[in-house]
């Protein structure tokens, strides 16, 4: 008998039930009506749109529009740096290094071949008088040189004209950059071991006549001392735990007394249980004991975490007493 | 008649309404009546619907059966939908389902870490800390030297550059002075303005790239447990920051 207890409702039992929620409906949307239609729709669209734009991100979104302009920059040769006089260059301490102050602040180089970027970096155009300046950035969170010249070295001992061996040259990035240095007068022979990274060396090497590259292993450079003659700076960013003794090698067969040499340490590659600051000391030991007497540490922070560079002088003039 | 008219009203001024005078500030906002209206009709359509609800209420049957009274349960005083018993998805659907999340927050994650590069490959961070975060060694021979070391001097700059270790001028170079370029003063704000807004947006899609990491990280994990059947110890619960640790008990292949 569960039927009868809708019957009180009217005839139709649930019919009637539906008819009467249906004029309440209406009654409700009779007055309201259009307004309450009207809110609920506005409603809709404001959290759609609150929706999207939590999703993508208002600030997010101009920024993409920044990264565009920074394409365009690299194919046109304008955006991006907004080349000319938006920018100022100021030379740095180390010559032939310079630092771009504009909408970004970049260490940059001098382009040696105006037009063209090596590995995807931006280029910042320079108008000064009639004349032309191309620079490249050069990223120090890339290149522990950069990274060095930005905390604050000393001397690089990498100056324009300068003969200068690199050992672990990878695909030639910082190379491009050293080259941009040392110039048309210098010389810059990258040594790199891996033929994969060594084929983009190649190609960097084959737009810029001061680059020698040798597809060779860095611990055997009797291998290549037909190619290398004698030079004032040995660079290496080799990371690996016999770098002391690779570096030093290289040394005793290239390095002309008095000339320097620029070490990239990476603790990890050394030691990765040790203190960093252990490793490094232990590394600078090594060196002493193969003539390159130390003159200067720096870590690399903020861009390297637990990597240092050292700068040494290979077998120094005897200082004077008196 | 008519262009007569409208040459009269383009004389006529045009109506303005004065809006609350300060004098009278504390008694608040001065309603019109377009303002007004708005009030009363929203009053009036929350008394309608209260009124209908009670009407519902008042002809609510207590013996007639509602499909909600067996879908739903009560937690914490409020109806909930009642977990059915047979799931609406097999294994290997949630599976993809959920491998298809995760390869999306990946895909994010890429887009972000893309921008952060390009970011950084013009922002150097040069000058931003006060203090340098690095150390820097001189070697030098004697105890003596470690006493007269002067860093001006050993830099070869001047003491006020000392600190400002990413680019300290040569004395020689001061000299020749072609350190300064000529901005405005207005274009520099200007170009201060940008590059911190620069500074801020990379900052966002560091913490962003993070913490899509870290729902990826979460995800992964979550994909593992649905293989109820291998052994496993809890190793750590999940935080805020890490997805949960299992460690999983071998189990020799057949």
């Amino acid at each position: 008998m569960g039927r009868p207890g809708f019957s009180p409702r009217g005839g139709g039992g649930d019919r009637g039930g539906f008819r009467g929620r249906g004029g309440g409906r209406g009654g409700f949307g009779g007055r309201g009506g259009g307004g309450d239609r009207g809110g609920f729709r506005g409603g809709r669209g404001g959290g759609r749109g609150g929706f999207r734009g939590g999703d993508r991100g208002g600030g997010f979104r101009g920024g993409d529009r920044g990264g565009r302009g920074g394409r365009g920059f690299g194919r046109g040769g304008r955006g991006g740096m907004r080349g000319g006089k938006k920018v100022v260059v100021e030379p740095h301490r180390h010559e032939g290094v310079f630092i771009a102050r504009g909408k970004e602040d970049a260490l940059v180089t001098l382009n040696m071949v105006p037009g063209e970027s090596v590995y995807g970096e931006k280029r910042i155009a320079v108008e000064d008088g009639e004349k032309k300046i191309e620079y490249r950035a050069w990223n120090p969170f890339r290149s522990k040189l950069a990274a060095a010249i930005l905390g604050g070295v000393d001397k690089i001992h990498i100056k324009p004209g300068c003969k200068v061996l690199y050992l672990g040259a990878a695909s030639g990035t910082t190379v491009s950059h050293v080259s941009d240095i040392v110039g048309p007068e210098g010389l810059v022979y990258a040594v790199e071991f891996s033929h994969r990274s060594g084929r983009d060396l190649i190609n960097v090497a084959k737009k810029r006549t001061n680059i020698i590259p040798i597809i060779e292993d860095a611990r055997h450079p009797h291998k290549y001392r037909m190619l290398v003659g004698m030079v004032d700076t040995i660079f290496a960013d080799v990371a690996q735990p016999d770098q002391a003794r690779i570096v030093a090698i290289n040394a005793h067969h290239f390095l002309k007394n008095g000339g320097h040499v620029v070490i990239s340490i990476k603790a990890n590659c050394i030691d990765s249980t040790a203190a960093p600051e252990a490793v490094f000391a232990e590394e600078v030991n090594k060196m002493k004991t193969e003539k390159i007497k130390p003159q200067e540490q720096l870590t690399l922070e903020p861009y390297e975490r637990d990597h240092a560079v050292v700068v040494g002088c290979y077998r120094p003039p005897p200082k004077k007493t008196g | 008649m008519s262009n007569l008219r409208k040459a009269a009203k383009s004389g006529a001024k045009t109506y303005r309404e004065r809006s609350q005078p300060e004098s009278r500030a504390h008694l608040g906002f001065l309603e019109k009546k377009k303002d007004y209206k708005l009030r009363a009709e929203d009053y009036q359509r929350k008394q309608t619907t209260i009124k209908v609800l009670k009407r519902k209420a008042l002809d609510r049957n207590p013996d007639e059966f509602y499909f909600n009274m067996v879908k739903t349960q009560k937690v914490d005083g409020e109806h909930r939908e009642r977990e059915s018993a047979e799931p609406e998805t097999t294994e290997t659907q949630l599976k993809m389902m959920l491998s298809q999340d995760q390869r999306y927050v990946n895909m994010k994650k890429t887009a972000e870490l893309r921008k952060i590069e390009k970011l950084k490959s013009s922002l150097h961070m040069i000058g931003i800390d006060k203090k340098p975060q690095n150390k820097h060694i001189i070697f030098v021979d004697s105890k003596k030297e470690v006493q007269e070391f002067d860093p001006a001097k050993y830099f070869n700059t001047h003491p006020s550059l000392v600190d400002r270790v990413y680019n300290r001028p040569t004395i020689d170079a001061l000299k020749r002075g072609d350190f300064l370029g000529d901005m405005s003063e207005e274009y520099i704000k200007e170009i201060e303005e940008e590059k911190e807004k620069k500074y801020k947006e990379l900052a966002r899609r560091i913490a962003r790239e993070k913490e899509l990491s870290i729902i990826s990280q979460k995800m992964e994990m979550k994909k593992h447990l649905l293989d109820k059947k291998a052994r496993k110890i809890k190793v750590q619960g999940e935080t805020k920051i890490t997805a949960a640790q299992y460690r999983w008990c071998y189990q020799r292949k057949r």
